[in-house]
């Protein structure tokens, strides 16, 4: 799947409520859709590969699959970078690729409604708000939803080929 | 070398039911006011593979049926014709028909000689009548002229013999004197001469049309001659006499039949074909008419089944609200219906037996199997790593259980694996009888070189290569090597060389045909491309114009004929190799010949390769790549500009390549003769590679990196190892670019001063 199909089957699904994984990265929580979760695991050793991007650890084998694994951590500048048992990976599924990332924990599924959702503002951050589906408040907490399929295909990921299989 | 060609028809059956079941889909799911393009095309090939695979095979029924159905699909889809619902149903017709005679060949079931026969004479009459505008009267034109003859003559046809009627072209003295003789032994000839030069012979005989078709075969060309009986409709008998005659040529020994009368066959049996011959018997193609109607059948249609043909007409003429269906029609409905039973259960009973020797499943099933087969051979490993640690004595029982688990987890491994890989040798070794054929056909003389046939491919791939192969093939035979007249005029040797060949090559495999033949015409294709409305300059450069033999439906040949010529051939290369990610290049110089060179990703190619270990990783390098590996002395390291690092060996000097640096990894070995040097050639390219050390060789499966992730400079691919974890295999090609192209300094301390290289990996 390519990164514009990707974005298009996005764009179509205009409303945001719905089951969302939540995670933590540093002081922030992110929820992204629970539909694109397949697994969730502890940190394994990885392959790294070379020259590539820092967030990038590298690949493992899952079940004969060679999965690449993304620490948001590193992209993000969040969080204290450490593995040790209690670093979670979070296995997706983004239409039919699969990619682990690598997060400070995993807290909860919470069922959404629209009403709860907030749109974003206008701000400069490491993640695009292009990649923000919106805001939610949760218990006094600020959840930030995460298009985490378009943003796995985006550019600055580096996770798909530059030039895109036609 | 003797080949089991069995393994090739199983192939052959397994694809041309998939193909049939496609090509019925796509024609259920056709729009008849408004067809899709894609769709008729798609369903053209489905009947052009099909044929070209029977023809291969020599189920010369099929080819013959699926040649006419072709026909017509091919004036459809250049829109010669419109495509009506008579069309489709006659395509769904045939492809019955041809489900048949493949299950007749699979499983000797028996085929209906009567069904093929007038789904021929359908297809036939349908791609022939495109002035006749209303289908469904196709049988009127053909019936009228013969009937006079039949009702003339069929009085004085002596008893116990059976006049037919042969319908022959023009023919010159010699072969009219020659089919006089050979038909004079079988019974009495008159002959009478038409206007357009075509003769009508009228022969008394006691032997069946088939036995008359094969006669004629050895004189004229049977395709051109028609056979009627005159005890039944013409139409009828003609149909069935062309399925005869088609038997008659599949038969291994037509000559066991010349002589004998219908009963003598019944008798004789043939052991496969014998429900058959009795269906035909009953069925009775009206020579003896065993069939009686139940007495209460509507008369038209009783009168029809039992009378001659000018009854037959007359009573069509009469019936005229049933005009449509033709009295043949119904006759052979009825008929049909009461021999439907016996093949019915006998089909049955043989696809019940086929099916316990092969079964088709999907790649993704195997792939799966694979993978988990390879997370239980590490689940075992882990546990076996538990048990060492365990007392022997006191778990005497948990070590054998362990141990017979490891047996059997390695044999399930092992027949796993087995399932997907195949050599080349598979695809290549079904050429040499198809090239000599063909030359034969086409009166040249070729010989045909294989080359890497121990290449192993995954069988998904395999399978799917073999059909561009077989066009390539015929390709180059047909349009690409030339007669040998004219190679001798271009001081050429007489017999052309085709060259088949495979290997791995840079992350993939390539496999290539190649032909010394007259090479493409760069002028002829433009010309061609314009005529078919294809955008086109002359500026093109020559690897594009040859691209345009791709196009749908473009062909430079002269005629069309059964081998190639229709412009499919290529149309379906390209689309079933980029269906496999592959890609197609062709070279090709005018005058001395052309290569159509085909790389396929190596996806699940098995691969033999040397294990090397580098800080905490471990790389596999292919073995085929590798020259020698020696750890180097430090009068034999040099260097130009105090830079640039050199080994000596056997008086050569190579580059090294240090991959800690080149990968930007961690480790404590930066001189080289701490290290293992290892030889690495790939392109007419030598250059030797620093490693830390080698850890040791083996099989391992390749994995693509660009399932989940993307393509990375200097790897081809990755495996999993025996502990689970993953290498990463290197792509030795590109490693040697990469080392000649940077110039970097060797060593991690001088590498680490320079921006690191992150912008590499794409190419």
């Amino acid at each position: 799947m390519t990164a514009t199909s990707m974005a298009t089957a996005a764009s179509t699904t205009p409303s945001v409520a719905g089951e969302y994984l939540t995670f933590v990265l540093g002081e922030e929580s992110y929820g992204i859709e629970i539909l694109k979760v397949q697994e969730i695991r502890g940190y394994d050793t990885v392959t790294k590969i070379a020259n590539t991007p820092a967030f990038i650890k590298g690949v493992v084998n899952l079940r004969g699959r060679i999965v690449p694994i993304v620490d948001l951590r590193i992209k993000f500048n969040l969080g204290k970078i450490e593995y040790d048992e209690f670093t979670v990976v979070i296995i997706l599924n983004l239409g039919g690729r699969v990619v682990g990332i690598v997060v400070d924990g995993v807290s909860d599924v919470m069922a959404l409604q629209q009403e709860h959702i907030r749109n974003v503002p206008e701000l400069v951050s490491s993640i695009d708000t292009q990649y923000i589906l919106g805001l939610a408040t949760v218990e006094e907490r600020m959840l930030i939803l995460v298009d985490i399929e378009r943003l796995m295909g985006s550019q600055e990921m580096e996770l798909l080929d530059s030039v895109t299989v036609h | 070398m003797s080949i089991d060609m069995s393994q090739f028809y199983e192939v052959f059956f397994d694809e041309s039911d998939e193909l049939l079941a496609e090509a019925e889909h796509l024609l259920l799911g056709l729009d008849i006011q408004s067809p899709d393009m894609e769709d008729l095309n798609a369903i053209f090939r489905a009947a052009h593979s099909i044929k070209g695979g029977a023809a291969t095979f020599g189920m010369m029924d099929m080819a013959e049926i699926t040649h006419v159905l072709e026909n017509l699909l091919d004036k459809i889809r250049k829109q010669e014709m419109a495509l009506t619902a008579e069309h489709v149903d006659a395509f769904l017709a045939a492809k019955d028909v041809l489900k048949m005679q493949l299950d007749g060949h699979r499983l000797a079931t028996a085929v209906d000689a009567e069904q093929v026969a007038d789904v021929t004479m359908m297809l036939k009459g349908l791609s022939e009548g495109v002035a006749i505008a209303p289908v469904p009267t196709l049988t009127a034109p053909v019936a009228v002229p013969v009937a006079p003859t039949a009702a003339a003559v069929s009085a004085v046809a002596p008893a116990g013999l059976t006049r037919f009627c042969l319908d022959l072209p023009a023919l010159n003295e010699r072969d009219d004197r020659n089919l006089r003789d050979e038909l004079g032994l079988l019974g009495s000839v008159s002959q009478r001469v038409l206007a357009d030069g075509r003769s009508q012979w009228l022969l008394d005989t006691d032997s069946s049309a088939d036995d008359i078709l094969s006669i004629c075969s050895f004189v004229i060309d049977v395709d051109q001659m028609r056979v009627s009986s005159e005890d039944t409709a013409p139409l009828e008998a003609v149909a069935a006499a062309a399925q005869n005659n088609i038997e008659a040529r599949m038969e291994a020994s037509p000559d066991t039949r010349t002589k004998s009368g219908v009963e003598v066959q019944e008798e004789m049996g043939y052991g496969l074909f014998e429900t058959l011959e009795q269906d035909k018997v009953e069925e009775g193609y009206g020579f003896f008419a065993p069939f009686t109607p139940h007495p209460d059948a509507v008369v038209a249609t009783m009168i029809g089944d039992e009378t001659p043909l000018s009854a037959a007409v007359e009573a069509a003429q009469r019936t005229t609200q049933q005009a449509e269906t033709s009295t043949e029609r119904s006759t052979e409905k009825s008929i049909a219906k009461l021999s439907d039973k016996p093949v019915k259960k006998d089909n049955e009973k043989a696809a019940s037996t086929a099916e316990t020797t092969s079964i088709r499943v999907g790649v993704e099933k195997v792939d799966q199997l694979i993978n988990l087969v390879g997370e239980l051979v590490i689940t075992q490993a882990m546990i076996e790593q538990r048990i060492a640690a365990l007392d022997p004595v006191q778990h005497e029982r948990l070590v054998n259980s362990a141990g017979q688990l490891m047996r059997n987890t390695r044999d399930l491994q092992e027949a796993v694996m087995s399932i997907r890989m195949m050599p080349m040798d598979f695809v290549f070794s079904r050429f040499p009888r198809m090239v000599r054929d063909l030359a034969g056909k086409l009166g040249k003389k070729v010989e045909l070189v294989t080359q890497g046939a121990s290449t192993e491919l995954d069988k998904g791939l395999i399978e799917r290569i073999v059909d561009p192969l077989t066009h390539l093939v015929r390709n180059s035979v047909d349009h690409g090597i030339e007669l040998p007249e004219q190679r001798r005029a271009r001081g050429k040797s007489e017999t052309g060389q085709l060259t088949l060949s495979a290997a791995h090559k840079g992350g993939s495999i390539v496999i290539e045909v190649t032909d010394d033949g007259a090479g493409l015409n760069r002028e002829r294709l433009l010309a061609k491309a314009q005529q078919n409305g294809l955008p086109v300059s002359e500026n093109m450069s020559d690897a594009e114009v040859y691209q345009l033999i791709f196009a749908p439906g473009f062909s430079t040949a002269e005629a069309v004929t059964d081998v190639s010529g229709r412009g499919v051939g290529m149309d379906v290369v390209k689309r079933n190799i980029t269906a496999m990610n592959g890609t197609v290049e062709i070279r090709s110089v005018p005058g001395w010949g052309t290569t159509i060179s085909i790389a396929l990703p190596l996806t699940l190619a098995i691969l033999d390769g040397m294990s090397v270990s580098l800080g905490s990783n471990i790389y596999v390098i292919p073995l085929n790549l590798i020259v020698e590996t020696l750890q180097p002395r430090t009068q034999d390291i040099k260097t130009v500009t105090g830079e640039g690092r050199m080994v000596h060996v056997r008086g050569e000097y190579l580059p090294i390549i240090a991959l800690h640096s080149l990968f930007n990894h961690d480790t404590d070995i930066t001189d080289p003769t701490q290290g293992v040097l290892v030889l690495i050639e790939a392109e007419g390219r030598k250059s030797a590679l620093f490693v830390d050390g080698l850890v040791g060789q083996q099989q391992v499966v390749i994995k693509s990196l660009e399932t989940n992730y993307r393509r990375v400079r200097g790897i081809s691919g990755a495996t999993i190892m025996g502990d689970g974890s993953v290498a990463l295999i290197l792509d030795v090609p590109a490693i040697i670019q990469m080392g000649q192209s940077h110039n970097y300094i060797t060593g991690a301390a001088a590498y680490a001063s320079r921006p690191p290289q992150t912008k590499e990996y794409t190419q």
